[in-house]
């Protein structure tokens, strides 16, 4: 089966994927920060056993794992391919990951919440994407009892989380709009409306292949649909703004856009040896290529699921044993060479 | 922008410092800044999320000796977490915390979320506990935990027991400084009717302590 992230998404659109993600906890225990590792390992395995039946809801077929019995090779891939978030990467209490095959549907267990829910697909569709978290929230409420408070709502361990525990997010493709000097105002200027900006991969301050996180930053005192609203017209406004943009350019200079599109894409068919900065931004002017009608493919493909697969541990985890650094860089390289798409 | 301390990375931190009326404003990368002294605000950048942290900059940032004074005492009698703890850590150790420390940091919570009421979903069979309900159910569990905690709670030593009185009524006298801070919460609301309870709780409480005494 597919996962998410091998779909083609939304011809045309710069928005890439979007995310909810809802926190819970079971009102039986303390948070996860206070709990011992006997209660950890006790609550962690009765979740599991309540929520045997998950599949069921969505029709599909999940896998039940332990995080802290997990390789720490297998764990940084699932983080890369965003099932799992970084905190209960670090985690040695026991932990548990629920998550469908498709990896669209997951629960992590004793994070830094009880209970935390994601669902992720293609395209802007958080509204979708949030009716399947409520209908995977009410199947837990049903048989674990929330800490609930009338006037905080849902607690959490991180009072940035409580009320409703929601976090929307989308993921943009800005590859020309984040180049431009305003753009550190335009973040600050969405701050004031209440959502905050920040790049997806990357090192330290240093952003690669130029996708940016829209999400919400308060969690309380908006009902759900207000919060999934915001995120989706922001995402929805930047997409605009970079399609504008790009416009701007191509028609300014097209000789020149579309060399950068058609050398990048040179370059990754036939490279031998690509550091993971380099192939992300050469991925990220292929798909504008793409994206603007200047490269065209003869089967829709998901350039994002290739960004997913060049991340180190996703790479790794295809290898039959460890690599150096310049191994890695060649089996990235060989990675692309096999699945960049054919352009007519 | 770029930063203008390593002149590589997009600035995204704007630190603007006064100081004797004299403005100066700094444009850095997130690196840089976590490398440069701003106080209190350093703690902000500490660690990949910062968001996070951002209570422990806000609460960190107007703790005044005064209040840290007043509210070093307060610990959450469920599980534990004292006020600093959660200064530190920006993070509660159980839902029972909520309470516990609500009139300490309501304020920060409205300033950080742009609210303090809850709007959205509710769990299916939610039901607006009567007043007075929470107090009761607290109270049950609070004696429950008296009775179970020296053989749950891993961290306190051998003399446990010989402190437990002590506790008893450290933990009412703490409850007198809870009230008080509800009380002064209560009056800034308005809502004189609640204040009115409070006092009264506080005179009781202070007179059984006084007759402790």
């Amino acid at each position: 089966m597919n996962k998410w992230y091998e779909d083609p998404g939304t011809p045309g659109s710069n928005v890439i994927y979007s995310r909810i993600r809802l926190v819970r906890n079971w009102r039986e225990y303390p948070f996860p920060g206070k709990m011992t590792r006997e209660q950890s390992a006790e609550m962690t395995g009765k979740l599991y056993e309540g929520l045997a039946g998950i599949g069921s809801l969505e029709g599909k077929k999940f896998r039940f794992a332990y995080l802290d019995r997990m390789a720490d090779l297998e764990k940084t891939a699932l983080f890369e391919r965003r099932a799992i978030n970084r905190s209960v990467l670090k985690k040695h209490q026991p932990s548990g990951l629920i998550l469908s095959e498709d990896e669209r549907e997951g629960v992590v267990l004793n994070g830094d919440d009880h209970i935390r829910i994601q669902t992720v697909d293609m395209g802007l569709c958080l509204s979708r994407l949030y009716q399947r978290a409520d209908r995977i929230d009410d199947y837990i409420g049903n048989r674990f009892d929330y800490s609930f408070d009338e006037k905080y709502g849902y607690l959490t361990s991180f009072p940035t989380n409580v009320g409703t525990g929601l976090r929307a997010s989308a993921v943009v493709h800005l590859p020309v709009l984040s180049r431009k000097k305003n753009f550190a105002s335009l973040t600050a200027d969405m701050a004031r409306f209440g959502t905050v900006i920040r790049g997806v991969y990357g090192d330290g301050g240093e952003n690669f292949g130029s996708l940016y996180q829209v999400s919400n930053q308060k969690t309380l005192g908006q009902s759900e649909k207000e919060i999934i609203d915001l995120v989706a017209k922001t995402a929805a406004e930047l997409d605009v703004q970079e399609k504008k943009l790009r416009k701007d350019a191509l028609r300014q200079r097209p000789l020149g856009r579309a060399d950068e599109a058609y050398k990048s894409y040179g370059v990754l068919r036939y490279a031998r040896r690509l550091t993971r900065k380099d192939a992300m931004e050469l991925l990220s002017q292929i798909m504008a290529g793409i994206n603007d009608g200047i490269l065209k493919t003869d089967e829709p493909c998901s350039l994002f699921g290739l960004m997913v697969g060049i991340q180190p541990a996703n790479l790794l985890s295809r290898s039959e044993k460890p690599l150096s650094r310049e191994e890695l860089d060649a089996a990235r390289a060989a990675f692309l060479r096999e699945r960049l798409p054919e352009i007519q | 922008m770029l930063c203008e301390h390593c002149k590589k990375r997009e600035a995204t931190v704007k630190y603007v410092e006064v100081i004797n009326g004299v403005k100066t404003e700094h444009n850095l990368c997130a690196q840089c800044a976590s490398h440069i002294d701003m106080g209190q605000y350093s703690a902000l950048f500490e660690g990949e999320f910062p968001l996070g942290k951002l209570l422990s900059g806000l609460l960190g940032m107007q703790e005044t000796d005064r209040t840290s004074e007043r509210f070093s005492g307060v610990v959450c009698p469920t599980c534990g977490t004292t006020y600093e703890e959660f200064v530190k850590n920006s993070q509660f150790g159980c839902p029972d915390c909520y309470s516990v420390f609500d009139p300490l940091i309501a304020e920060n919570i409205r300033h950080l979320q742009g609210s303090e009421k809850h709007v959205g979903k509710r769990p299916a069979d939610w039901k607006r506990p009567l007043a007075g309900e929470v107090e009761t159910a607290r109270e049950t569990e609070d004696s429950l935990k008296e009775d179970g905690a020296s053989q749950e709670t891993p961290e306190p030593s051998e003399n446990e027991a010989a402190s437990s009185g002590a506790q008893a009524a450290l933990t009412a006298k703490e409850r007198v400084r809870l009230l008080q801070a509800r009380l002064k919460d209560a009056v800034k609301r308005e809502e004189y009717e609640e204040a009115a309870s409070l006092r009264d709780e506080i005179h009781k409480l202070e007179e059984e302590i006084s007759q402790h005494e």
